[in-house]
């Protein structure tokens, strides 16, 4: 089989869905038979592309002007480019004040001295390439990252998700925490495909992985309503992770 | 005519940076690190945010570190809100810093410095040159990351650590789980250690730095700063003496101390002040060419660690509970804890209803950029000689003695 030959980049991010990846321990032996890590700055010296790739891995949204340098060339050289994680993919924490002013912003931090002046508000990257599969989550699910591995092995993207993590809570037969507990937890508006891991420790949602497909807003929005939660308080916990919400 | 080279993509550290390298005809004369890093703005981003959505937005300033992040940041919540935790708590809590110890010291020793020793590009590499060390290493990072999951419920940004307690407490058996797979692993990593022991530091002695590092608590924990200076620094007058300011060169502020002092944080200065003495023959000596000997005896130490917090959780029994109940109310917190690259500070201020009102992460990345520009400016006039080309990976390979966590940094 010939190998699939990666380019791997972090934007504005943590670094935490790259680290995903280094931490398939068990698996990494035998990836490497079969994926070449060509660009991986976090891993991999020296760091230059190079060619072209079968597929580039992109964490993280865009925030300053020389990313968006790096992101162009990633696809102008790769076959294909899937967003990794939900700063990728939405935004993610970095643009939870997508709404205010980016000046100020940076002003409470580095104060008046004029600092990353060229910072702009978070954008997640399909606002500026086309993408051509998505990985959300904060982090990503290592199954996830290597069932995406392995299915471009074979030619295959990813298939979409289009449940909420509800669904994942009732397959582990969770009690509801919203329903029963009166918490708020943003499962029935949040992309499934973790396995409820939050819910089944009895940690409410947090929505970490971004909206949901055809999410029923207005439904949830009442529920939330019916156990004490008001509409602000409710769209500041959905906006942590996605600026896509918005009351 | 000076002119400047850079070593445009610091590679195998976390997050982006770069070295300038200031040149004077062929000579090097100057480096400067330049973390350029894209800022997202936490201690921005915090502000107007409810008590209990601090930590969780705060963890995810970095992945390696998320937590102890989640852990700095939810000890200067419960201070401030004057919420008392359990004994269970605070030894889970331990339990989990520690396999974050062990995750990270494994990432960096086996993935990322490792390749410096045998000369190859990175882990891929060690496939084929070193596939033992690499699969143990990966063995022992795995352990890291399952403690870490056990307690915090996800290896990365454990949201299973609360204000007040944990969401769901782990069973007996899985904690004697890991027990059993620590034990299983002690032996696999005093072999790699003599493997590591036996590899040739290539760069050369550099003066040692000075050294700071929390102290006052159980291990890597504390109440105040200790330096080998002799300094002792009470948490609340902690931010002030590390004097972060801002540089004109990098996203990231940089502590300048009192102006004069350089200190380095990390593993090389916690053993420089408490060593003990049943590793001190293995340490070598306090340059920072020997970080990757302090990382080792400290990856054995945060295993025996875990394995004593494990026993004394299983002595006292695990018992069910909830978070303790919070009230919201004004008040201001600071801890410092130990992360694996040095002190991390977090301190918050809330307002009367419980809403964050002020937020200053200080992190040993940035703590320490002094003290990796101190050691370049030793380092270059001894390898001046030696091509561009060697300094250039000279000045990496120092760099990555300090496994700068870039993220962190500028967060």
């Amino acid at each position: 089989m010939k190998r699939l030959r990666l380019a791997i980049a972090g934007l504005t991010a943590c670094s935490g869905c790259q680290l995903s990846i280094l931490n398939c321990e068990a698996e990494l032996p035998q990836l490497l038979e079969v994926v070449e890590f060509h660009y991986f700055p976090m891993a991999c010296s020296p760091a230059a592309l190079e060619g072209e790739y079968d597929a580039a891995l992109v964490e993280g949204c865009l925030s300053m002007p020389h990313e968006k340098v790096l992101l162009l060339s990633l696809r102008e050289r790769s076959r294909l480019l899937i967003s990794i994680g939900t700063c990728a993919v939405w935004g993610g924490v970095a643009a939870l004040k997508n709404g205010e002013n980016r000046k100020e912003l940076l002003q409470a931090v580095y104060g008046h001295n004029r600092k990353c002046s060229d910072s702009y508000s978070p954008q997640p990257v399909h606002s500026f390439v086309r993408v051509d599969a998505v990985i959300s989550g904060c982090p990503p699910e290592k199954e996830e990252l290597l069932r995406l591995l392995t299915g471009l092995l074979r030619g295959a993207l990813p298939v979409p998700i289009s449940y909420p993590v509800c669904t994942d809570c009732r397959m582990r037969e969770n009690l509801c925490l919203l329903t029963e507990q009166s918490r708020l937890c943003l499962g029935p508006l949040t992309l499934g495909g973790c396995g409820a891991r939050c819910p089944s420790m009895g940690v409410a949602c947090e929505g970490c992985r971004g909206p949901v497909p055809e999410a029923n807003l207005d439904e949830a929005l009442h529920t939330f309503q019916q156990k004490g939660y008001d509409r602000q308080t409710v769209f500041d916990r959905l906006g942590r992770f996605s600026p896509e919400w918005k009351p | 005519m000076s002119n400047q080279g850079k070593i445009d993509i610091l590679t195998r550290v976390e997050g982006h940076g770069r070295v300038e390298l200031v040149r004077k005809g062929r000579r090097i004369i100057d480096a400067r690190l330049n973390l350029h890093e894209s800022p997202r703005l936490f201690e921005a981003l915090l502000l107007g945010r409810r008590f209990d959505e601090v930590a969780e937005i705060a963890c995810r300033i970095c992945s390696i570190c998320s937590t102890v992040h989640k852990v700095a940041a939810l000890q200067a919540i419960e201070q401030a809100l004057d919420v008392r935790i359990s004994r269970q708590t605070d030894l889970l809590r331990q339990l989990a810093v520690q396999g974050g110890q062990i995750e990270s010291h494994a990432l960096h020793i086996f993935c990322l410095a490792l390749p410096d020793y045998l000369g190859v590009g990175g882990f891929p590499a060690l496939a084929s040159v070193a596939p033992l060390a690499l699969q143990q290493g990966l063995e022992i990072k795995a352990l890291g990351n399952l403690i870490q999951e056990t307690v915090g419920g996800r290896a990365i940004h454990p949201f299973n650590l609360l204000p007040g307690g944990l969401g769901a407490v782990p069973g007996a058996e899985r904690l004697q789980f890991l027990t059993d797979r620590l034990s299983a692993i002690r032996d696999s990593i005093t072999a790699t250690t003599a493997f590591l022991s036996s590899l040739d530091e290539a760069l050369p002695e550099l003066p040692a730095l000075g050294s700071c590092a929390v102290s006052g608590g159980p291990p890597l924990f504390g109440d105040h700063l200790t330096t080998s200076s002799g300094l002792k620094i009470a948490s609340n007058l902690a931010a002030a003496w590390l004097n972060e300011c801002d540089q004109n060169h990098s996203h990231a502020k940089a502590s300048r101390f009192d102006g004069k002092s350089i200190f380095m944080v990390g593993p090389l200065a916690r053993l420089n002040l408490s060593m003990p003495c049943e590793y001190e023959k293995l340490l070598g000596g306090v340059s920072i060419k020997f970080s990757m000997k302090a990382r080792t005896i400290e990856l054995q130490q945060a295993v025996e660690q875990a394995m004593a917090l494990i026993a004394q959780l299983l002595d006292n029994g695990l018992v069910k509970e909830t978070p303790a109940a919070i009230i919201p109310g004004a008040g201001e917190g600071i801890a410092l804890v130990e992360a694996p690259r040095g002190v991390l500070l977090h301190s918050y201020r809330f307002d009367e209803r419980g809403i964050c009102r002020a937020a200053n992460i200080i992190t040993p990345t940035a703590i320490n950029q002094a003290a990796i520009e101190t050691s370049l400016r030793s380092l270059i006039p001894l390898i001046n000689d030696s091509g561009y080309e060697h300094i250039k990976l000279s000045c990496e390979r120092l760099i990555r003695c300090f496994d700068p966590c870039i993220s962190c940094a500028v967060h």
